[in-house]
């Protein structure tokens, strides 16, 4: 454990741990200092030279992210001379930057946009014709566009494919006001997690070709979630915007921080597969390729429910709270269970980072609760049995042979939450909530317990509320906590903080 | 004035080569030192009182401890290097080259004499890249010495090995910056790196290392053959010792010579440098390199060539290399070719520097095209406060500095520029 010892920031007394960096003492206490190139993720640099403060006993303002604390230490980083620094260092940052917030996709989350707004508000004392020209719109690979105009060169982005990915496809070409970010001549981002510069990049210079000119991002509402892309769990922002005549709809994942999971990153397939929450979703009750009302729907579910030869096919990707409620049906209906897990399986997938080749992303629940997973116990189940409910199994719903050859002759029952091919011309087809529709927890790869939480607001129903209806299981996550979970797990929902709860 | 300490053999034929070299002396003090043990040449470097040449005149003495020290405290480095720092740029510095054209095997045994006194098996010479000439005399005389088993598995015999490579740098000033040369050396990027908050040696790839000019270097046979006290006996208490002093501009003996600190300067430009080009009176001197604020006549008449002399009257000794001007000279201009290759070396890492070293450019072009406006003079001002002090290394402070030097001294001529502007604005 660090020594802790006291400083005075602004005349305020804090604790801080002996040696830290000063920087992140002073923004882990909400006192804001404006910087560029320091990232927690990727410590200091020292060229923006934006988060000087003063420190008693120093005859010149020093860096905060060079410098540590010490025992006693005074700082002030408010005071009017340090302002006139900020405003100074700005006005160059602003030389030749061509000042186009109105068409910017940074604007809104932009720190130079944000420190220009509470420090500068200067106006510029060089005439624009002599602005330093640099090159605009460059694809350099991976969705990502490059404004070398909008670079403040703090070099966040190289330092990210130099010392995180070490891929390094980035580096700083030219000198003087002549530098800028560049790939390899020839060359692109070629990194899985290359994405992430986006979210690094403190100014607009790197932006998401995919994001580029959707949204503003002032207008969107955020969700803290996890990724159901793998088994690692990483946490992300879920940023949606219900716009006019319009269903509320996701626009980008962003990394949320969990310093235990992912850190700051998370990977590019991750952070785009917030498409599949958008598109090919299913809507309607569906019997025998004619729509149906909801009511309908669960009373023929109820009918099969009833037959003794049902089986059920589960997703090892549901949240905790489902698993053990289908579970509670299955009991009650003496219906047996199994969680096939092979097709989620991809080693292609999986990598030494954040990509786990286990692409369920709770199977650890599934393995808590004791539903087998195995192909072995499927097939020795299928051939008992004559339907089959499943609960957003993807491979069920793949047009392979290989299930195909497994369900052939089967009546078949779908909860799930997209469309898939043929989807309409089975028995019974129920639309639920997807991930990003409701709340639960998962169960990550190395057993971390954690939270997540309902982004969209569509009005469509998740499948705790349709088993709520015909088997009066809990209704919501907390209460499944309340009456079943709380006891299986030793702990309440409540103790689950947002760092998740290793089991 | 003259005293011959580094540069007694430049005068010699072909002094270049091992033989005339090994006649005339070099390789002498290899065999007392390497029979000592190694911290008697460093007690010897300390107690001359010897200053890095290369323009900044910290103790070479310090230098050299913190380098064996942190080797002794850091057990899992087993290894060292000594890199001795040839990207001579300075505009005004020429010193450097006269060693490496002259008497490249002093400076070989200048670094077997550190080498060992440091415990440094591999040592680098970073020269600047344009330097070729000189790279390739250099790595002939390196490759006399591995021929005649001074260099290599066994140093002149003794049970030492020592390696010198050559590495030829890609034309970066700022690559003449220590931790910069250690990044430019290490393949990466020419950036100097952020400056530790105690006093600790360079790290090359990890390991300790010594960065010292080459003049520094090859002072050090001069001071472990003769002693300390020998050394001692010219110069300054403090500036012990002598300096390749440069003379170039408006001046009617250009050259490198080499005295001991503490003469005057204006004597060594009337006398040895034979006085102002044509007869005409001298305006100006930047007294040690471009990044020295410049001095007026009256000035360069009180100034004396020591490192605390020289900063007492508010500039600085730096590497020594006087750029002389006469009475005609365009302070303006002269200022603007300054900032021009400022301008062009500021490697780009720093804000202040980055944005600001382009901008001052700026505007001294603008003023010298009759493009200036009324307030360019505080403008520059404010810049330059932004630049001084506020950076990684001291490129941009030098810069603050050298306009600072200019304007002070000479206001009036850059506010005639201005009204000129401005008159013709209005007509």
């Amino acid at each position: 454990m660090p020594n802790m010892v006291n400083i005075t920031v602004d005349d305020q007394k804090l604790k801080a741990p002996e040696g830290a960096i000063l920087l992140q003492v002073l923004i882990d206490n909400g006192i804001s200092v404006p910087h560029f190139c320091y990232h927690e993720a990727l410590g200091p640099d020292g060229n923006c030279r934006m988060c000087m403060v003063e420190i008693e006993g120093q005859k010149r303002p020093q860096i905060s992210c060079d410098t540590r604390v010490k025992k006693e230490m005074v700082v002030y980083t408010k005071n009017e001379s340090i302002n006139d620094l900020k405003r100074s260092i700005l006005e160059l940052e602003l030389l030749s930057h061509p000042v186009d917030c109105p068409i910017c996709d940074q604007a809104g989350e932009c720190s130079l946009q944000d420190y220009y707004m509470e420090f500068g508000l200067n106006e510029s004392r060089r005439p624009k014709e002599e602005k330093k020209l640099k090159d605009k719109k460059l694809d350099i690979g991976k969705n990502i566009i490059l404004d070398q105009e909008r670079c403040v060169l703090c070099a966040r982005c190289t330092r990210f494919t130099q010392e995180i990915t070490h891929t390094n496809e980035l580096a700083i070409i030219g000198r003087g006001n002549d530098a800028r970010v560049s790939t390899l001549p020839g060359q692109q981002m070629h990194t899985a997690y290359a994405m992430n510069i986006i979210d690094l990049c403190p100014v607009g210079a790197l932006t998401s070709k995919d994001f580029r000119f959707r949204q503003r991002v002032w207008f969107m509402h955020s969700a803290p979630s996890i990724c159901h892309g793998c088994a690692k769990g990483c946490n992300i922002h879920v940023d949606h915007n219900q716009e006019k005549y319009k269903s509320d709809t996701i626009f980008r994942f962003r990394p949320r921080i969990n310093k235990s999971i992912n850190g700051h990153f998370i990977c590019d397939e991750g952070r785009l597969s917030y498409k599949q929450e958008n598109e090919e979703r299913l809507d309607d009750f569906y019997h025998q390729n004619r729509r149906i009302s909801q009511e309908n729907a669960l009373s023929y579910l109820l009918r099969y429910l009833h037959d003794e030869n049902t089986l059920f096919v589960v997703s090892p990707s549901l949240c905790t709270e489902e698993l053990v409620i289908i579970q509670k049906l299955a009991e009650r209906f003496d219906i047996k269970m199994n969680a096939y897990h092979d097709p989620y399986t991809d080693p292609d997938f999986g990598d030494d980072w954040l990509r786990s080749q286990d692409r369920a992303s709770n199977l650890a629940a599934v393995k808590k609760l004791g539903i087998p997973t195995s192909k072995e116990e499927l097939l020795i189940e299928l051939g008992k049995t004559k339907v089959v409910v499943n609960f957003d199994h993807k491979a069920l719903c793949e047009n392979n042979a290989e299930t195909q050859n497994m369900l052939v002759n089967k009546t078949q029952i779908h909860f799930v939450s997209h469309l898939f091919p043929e989807c309409k011309n089975h028995e019974l087809l129920l639309p639920i909530a997807s991930y990003s529709e409701q709340k639960g927890t998962l169960i990550n790869e190395d057993g971390i317990l954690q939270k997540f939480e309902a982004g969209l607001c569509n009005e469509k129903k998740n499948l705790l509320e349709l088993l709520h209806i015909i088997n009066a299981t809990p209704e919501t996550v907390e209460q499944v906590w309340d009456e079943i979970l709380a006891e299986k797990f030793g702990l309440a929902y409540e103790t689950i903080s947002a760092e998740g709860k290793q089991l | 004035m003259i005293t011959r300490i580094v540069s007694k053999n430049f005068e010699i034929p072909n002094s270049h080569t091992l033989a005339v070299a090994k006649a005339n002396g070099v390789y002498e003090s290899i065999d007392k030192a390497f029979t000592q043990p190694s911290y008697v040449i460093e007690t010897e470097i300390e107690n001359s009182g010897l200053r890095g040449k290369g323009g900044g005149g910290a103790p070479a003495g310090a230098k050299w401890c913190l380098a064996t020290r942190a080797q002794e405290m850091d057990q899992t480095s087993a290894k060292s290097y000594l890199v001795v720092n040839a990207d001579e740029s300075e505009p005004g510095t020429f010193k450097d080259r006269q060693i490496m054209e002259f008497d490249p095997h002093l400076l070989i045994e200048g670094m077997m004499l550190t080498c060992y006194a440091i415990g440094a098996h591999d040592a680098y010479i970073y020269i600047r890249g344009e330097y070729k000439f000189f790279a390739d005399r250099l790595n002939k005389a390196i490759q006399e010495a591995y021929d005649d088993g001074l260099l290599g598995k066994k140093v002149k015999g003794f049970d030492y090995r020592l390696d010198i490579t050559v590495h030829r740098g890609a034309g970066a000033y700022i690559c003449g910056e220590k931790s910069a040369l250690i990044e430019s050396l290490e393949g990466n990027r020419g950036h100097p790196r952020l400056k530790p908050h105690k006093p600790s040696p360079e790290y090359y790839f990890g390991a300790p290392t010594l960065v010292n000019n080459i003049e520094t270097i090859a002072t050090v046979p001069y001071i472990v053959t003769n002693g300390a006290a020998a050394y001692r006996q010219y110069g300054t208490e403090k500036s012990p010792g002598t300096l390749l002093f440069g003379l170039s501009g408006h001046i009617n003996k250009p050259g490198i010579y080499e005295m001991a600190f503490g003469e005057s300067m204006q004597a060594f430009i009337d006398t040895i440098g034979g006085g102002v080009k044509n007869g005409k009176k001298l305006k100006a001197v930047i007294p040690g390199g471009a990044s020295t604020p410049i001095l007026n006549a009256q000035e360069v008449k009180e100034a004396r060539l020591d490192y605390e002399s020289m900063k007492e009257i508010g500039s600085a000794l730096g590497t020594g290399g006087m750029i002389i001007m006469d009475e005609d000279t365009c302070m303006v201009s002269a200022l603007k070719n300054l900032l021009s290759f400022y301008h062009h070396e500021s490697c780009g890492q720093c804000t202040p520097c980055r944005e600001g070293t382009a901008w001052v450019d700026g505007i001294i072009a603008n003023i010298l095209n009759k493009k200036a406006k009324a307030d360019d003079l505080e403008l520059l001002s404010d810049i330059s406060k932004t630049m001084n002090g506020k950076t990684i290394c001291v490129f941009a402070p030098a810069v603050a500095m050298v306009i600072d030097g200019f304007i002070l001294r000479f206001r009036d001529e850059f506010e005639a520029y201005i009204q000129k502007s401005l008159g013709e604005a209005d007509a």
